[in-house]
């Protein structure tokens, strides 16, 4: 016979304890989503995504286990709580040095991320929703440009998910989180030379349909595509030697959340994850020690309403708030679960998320950003004598103690004495993480913060985690460009 | 309370409710999998978890709209709601003129050897054993930590499709990766996957990691410029398979795919053929139907150099004027395996094929991202122990590179094939691939300028 699902969750806490463990988290999630796919103008699929289960996690004598199930049954629940405390127990017996959890605040609460005035993503007509797509779709096959559009691809997600968590210490956090993301490529081509370029677009925040107009979504594809035409038919040959570059918001994100985010994780400090996702050129005894220059403030915040990468309590029921990763270029604060603040002998900073029921929670980014500065734009500029405005990026990699990284500009322009000429094509910074924050020198002030949403990418199996990045403008010193 | 539904009855539940709801044609696929993982880090146990699931996929027509469901909750009222929701998206669809069918059925399906070991599905504590053996294996030979992940699943598949395929497949698999460190850089890796515990050979991964992670003490910066690489099979999964996996037609109409308009043209040495083959013994994406329930086969997709032809579904078989080559997958078609034919070189006899040029061995690698994909422009960060090669030996180690080139150049220099195939699935290569050794010539190499 099926269950309530709340009850099962009620229940495994209670099996749990009966089993001796020392620590029981259950997580409820009910995820509704909905998505289009349109390639080229033509609807290849409309879909629908329905998932509900529970993840248990267990930690006794030292040891963690972890078990999920969909089928609502108080047989599967003590399937699940058995085989989680067992393996929790088998996996702390081998163990020397034994897991942890840090002493943390309870916490019993609700609250809710939804969209506003009537435009939930669930109550959005699926015909409203494909004719907005077919239109952006329009717009970009339509851009007045010299260059050939011949590949456009578009998708449009949305998901609502409820989610429950009980733990046998008393927390009980209850959520709900509508989100909306938009994912699009867009493939410019040069008619006479052949030569292309890509466009990739992610657009993602918490909230509802009204965010489609939030982004000024049908403006921002015209504007794109249209520079996209640009870079491939007027983009002349960047600058080398040793130059400066000015990089907007989608640069300075990507910056932040790779140079500084990702080595900033507790568990990559500690090499949990040194097996895939990799570990940190950060160290614990580098608290406290000057990465950046004194212009360099970093913040991971998932308390930014309406953001991507949105919440208040974290998968373990901690309440978030900024954590500080670089401070006036010092390195501060971790992004932590738990376990990592404990093998730290320090507290969460409420950093755990789980992508799904079946997925523990790890420590992860949520919205981070470089904190603006009090520079215009045009004073940024008018102190180069050689360099690059780089607007937004396309390739990048870095390796995965997240210290060598390589980002190449997209939408581009060379800046000589001063003032902003003719665009370029694919600049390239490939620089270490502290010769990178070293070198800035001048951050852009407030009004020109803004962000990106991006997916990122940790865990095995893999857990895609929305988040945003961003930043204002920052200029960087001297980079040797070969 | 309602009495759980087992597979039959979402079954015959969901062919119900389509039939009510008049869809033209429709494809069921459910899942019954219990799967399980164990994570170690510093040489220790973090977390062994288990995942039991019971899924259901649906891909339906209706007046040549298409559309899908995917559920993880699988009680009747939310598969009855959900297919309720599917009738209404379907009706506010313009149709989709890239739809063509999908196959026509009954039809009989190959056998596979080596797809299912009931041994793995009891497997906790030998597993914990065999980490433990591996872990301690790489330790003795030097390395001071490791970290890595064992995950193994056993999976039923039932498809049924409104064009008469009946399909059950019952799979069992594994895949581990153990990376060991002698210090904070010098590291290295291994993995060993397949399907059967018989082959699971998790100390032998151990050796290997810990010895590459030795070798790697006391590397140094390495130069930009143009070297030969000699590539492990884990990398030459990665970024030389790369060009057979962008052999798929949708990838191509996507512009994700540097091979539009290749097909018939040579874009790798002569020596050099690859195939999708489904039908692989112990191949992670060996398989006997596909997504339309079509049977699956051997497909060439270079052969002699010469790019033969992509993977296909009904719909972008029918397009391209050619029949499915049985790897269509719920939106797009989808490889199975993808087999290199091996060459005839042992490892010393690359490195001595390469002695006149600076060579670098480069044993993992990861973060492949793409500048353009269309025009196959790309780079990748070697990671773990990357070797300088001189005279035909390896001499010492090297740091800090990255792989900066086009897809066009890996693929179509490539020098010499190594002997010896390796199976290949890991976090970087999602496509299951038998890949050997691979030597490249001329390939651009960076580094970051400070």
């Amino acid at each position: 016979m099926t269950a309530e699902p709340i009850d099962l969750v009620e229940k495994a806490i209670e099996k749990g304890e009966k089993l001796g463990a020392q620590y029981i988290e259950a997580r409820l999630v009910d995820l509704k989503s909905n998505t289009s796919i349109l390639k080229s103008g033509v609807p290849e699929l409309g879909a629908i995504f329905r998932s509900k289960g529970i993840g248990i996690r267990v930690l006794k004598d030292g040891g963690v286990g972890f078990a999920s199930f969909n089928e609502m049954t108080k047989e599967e629940m003590n399937i699940a709580v058995t085989f989680a405390t067992k393996m929790a127990e088998a996996g702390g017996n081998r163990r020397s040095k034994k897991i942890a959890f840090s002493e943390e605040e309870i916490h019993k609460t609700t609250y809710q991320a939804i969209g506003h005035s009537g435009k939930r993503p669930l109550e959005i007509s699926p015909e409203e929703k494909i004719n907005r797509l077919i239109n952006l779709d329009k717009i970009a096959a339509e851009v007045e440009t010299d260059a050939i559009i011949p590949f456009r691809f578009f998708q449009m997600l949305d998901q609502t998910e409820k989610k429950l968590i009980i733990t046998n210490e008393g927390a009980r956090i209850e959520s709900e989180t509508d989100l909306l993301q938009l994912f699009g490529l867009i493939v410019a081509v040069n008619p006479t030379t052949g030569s292309k370029e890509q466009l990739m677009i992610q657009k993602g925040k918490a909230g509802g349909y009204e965010s489609l107009d939030f982004w000024k979504i049908e403006e921002f594809i015209e504007k794109e595509v249209t520079t996209l035409g640009k870079i491939v038919t007027e983009a002349k040959e960047a600058p080398k030697g040793t130059i400066d570059y000015v990089v907007g918001p989608n640069v300075i994100g990507i910056m932040c959340h790779e140079n500084q985010g990702h080595p900033s994780e507790g568990d990559r400090i500690l090499g949990r994850e040194g097996a895939q996702a990799g570990e940190s050129y950060l160290k614990q005894d580098m608290i406290g020690e000057k990465i950046g220059s004194d212009k360099v403030t970093i913040i991971d915040d998932p308390t930014l309403v309406g953001s991507y990468g949105y919440y208040l309590y974290d998968d373990e029921g901690i309440k978030a708030g900024p954590r500080h990763l670089l401070k006036d270029g010092i390195f501060q604060d971790m992004l932590h679960n738990r376990e990592s603040a404990a093998f730290m002998q320090t507290k969460s900073t409420a950093a755990a998320r789980a992508i799904g029921y079946n997925r523990e929670p790890i420590p992860r980014m949520a919205n981070t950003y470089l904190a603006p500065g009090d520079f215009e734009l045009g004073e940024l500029i008018e102190d180069v004598k050689l360099g690059v405005l780089m607007h937004n990026f396309t390739e990048w990699n870095i390796d995965d103690r997240r210290y060598q990284s390589k980002y190449v500009g997209l939408e581009a322009y060379l800046i000589e004495n001063g003032e902003v000429k003719h665009m370029v094509r694919r600049p390239v910074v490939e620089t270490t993480t502290p010769k990178l924050w070293g070198s800035v020198d001048a951050v852009a002030k407030k009004s020109l913060l803004e962000f990106d949403a991006a997916t990122c990418g940790k865990g095995d199996p893999m857990q895609g985690a929305p988040v945003y990045h961003g930043g204002s403008f920052m200029r960087i010193r001297n980079v040797e460009v070969r | 309370m309602v009495d759980k539904l087992d597979t039959e009855d979402v079954i015959d539940l969901t062919i119900k409710k389509l039939q009510e709801l008049s869809f033209e044609d429709y494809i069921l696929q459910t899942e019954k999998s219990n799967k399980s993982q164990i994570r170690f880090a510093d040489n220790q146990i973090t977390i062994v978890k288990n995942w039991a699931s019971m899924d259901l996929g649906i891909f339906a027509v209706k007046n040549q709209k298409t559309v899908a469901v995917e559920l993880q909750d699988l009680t009747s009222e939310t598969i009855l709601s959900s297919l309720d929701s599917l009738d209404k998206l379907v009706s506010s669809l313009p149709p989709n003129q890239n739809y063509m069918g999908i196959s026509d059925g009954p039809f009989s399906y190959p056998s596979i050897d080596e797809l299912s070991d009931p041994d793995l599905i009891d497997f906790h504590e030998q597993a914990l054993d065999k980490v433990t053996a591996s872990i301690n294996a790489a330790q003795e030979e030097g390395a001071k930590r490791s970290a890595g992940v064992l995950y193994w699943d056993a999976t039923k598949v039932q498809l049924i499709s409104s064009r008469g395929a009946r399909a059950k497949a019952h799979s069992t698999k594994y895949e581990y990766t153990i990376r060991s460190f002698v210090d904070d850089t010098s590291s290295g890796a291994e993995i060993d996957v397949g399907r059967l515990s018989s082959r699971i050979d998790l100390e032998e991964a151990g050796i290997k990691a810990g010895k590459i992670a030795k070798m790697s003490v006391g590397g140094v910066s390495g130069s930009p410029g143009k070297y030969n690489i000699l590539l492990a099979p884990k990398v030459a999964g990665d970024i030389v398979a790369a060009t057979p996996v962008a052999a798929n037609p949708f990838s191509v109409e996507i512009g994700l795919s540097w091979l539009k308009d290749k097909i018939g043209e040579q874009i790798g040495p002569e020596f050099i053929s690859v195939y999708d083959d489904a039908l692989l013994p112990n191949g992670i994406g060996s398989k006997s139907f596909d997504d339309e329930g079509h049977p699956t086969g051997r497909n060439v997709l270079v052969e002699n150099g010469i790019l033969k032809g992509f993977i296909h579904n009904t719909s972008t078989a029918k397009k391209a004027g050619t029949i499915s080559t049985g790897n269509a997958g719920l939106v797009f078609p989808q490889n199975t395996n993808i087999f290199f034919e091996p060459g005839d070189h042992s490892f010393e006899e690359l490195m001595e094929i390469s002695k006149d040029k600076p060579t670098l061995y480069i044993t993992n690698n990861w973060y492949t991202r793409f500048t353009s994909y269309a025009d196959g422009i790309f780079s990748t960060i070697p990671r773990d122990g990357m070797f300088l090669v001189e005279n035909g030996e390896i001499t010492k180690p090297v740091r800090e590179l990255r792989v900066s080139d086009t897809m066009f150049n890996i693929f179509g220099n490539i020098k010499a094939m190594g002997k010896d195939i390796k199976q290949i699935k890991s976090w970087e290569v999602s496509t299951p691939t038998f890949i050997p050794a691979i030597l490249l010539e001329d390939i651009n190499i960076t580094a970051a300028t400070s």
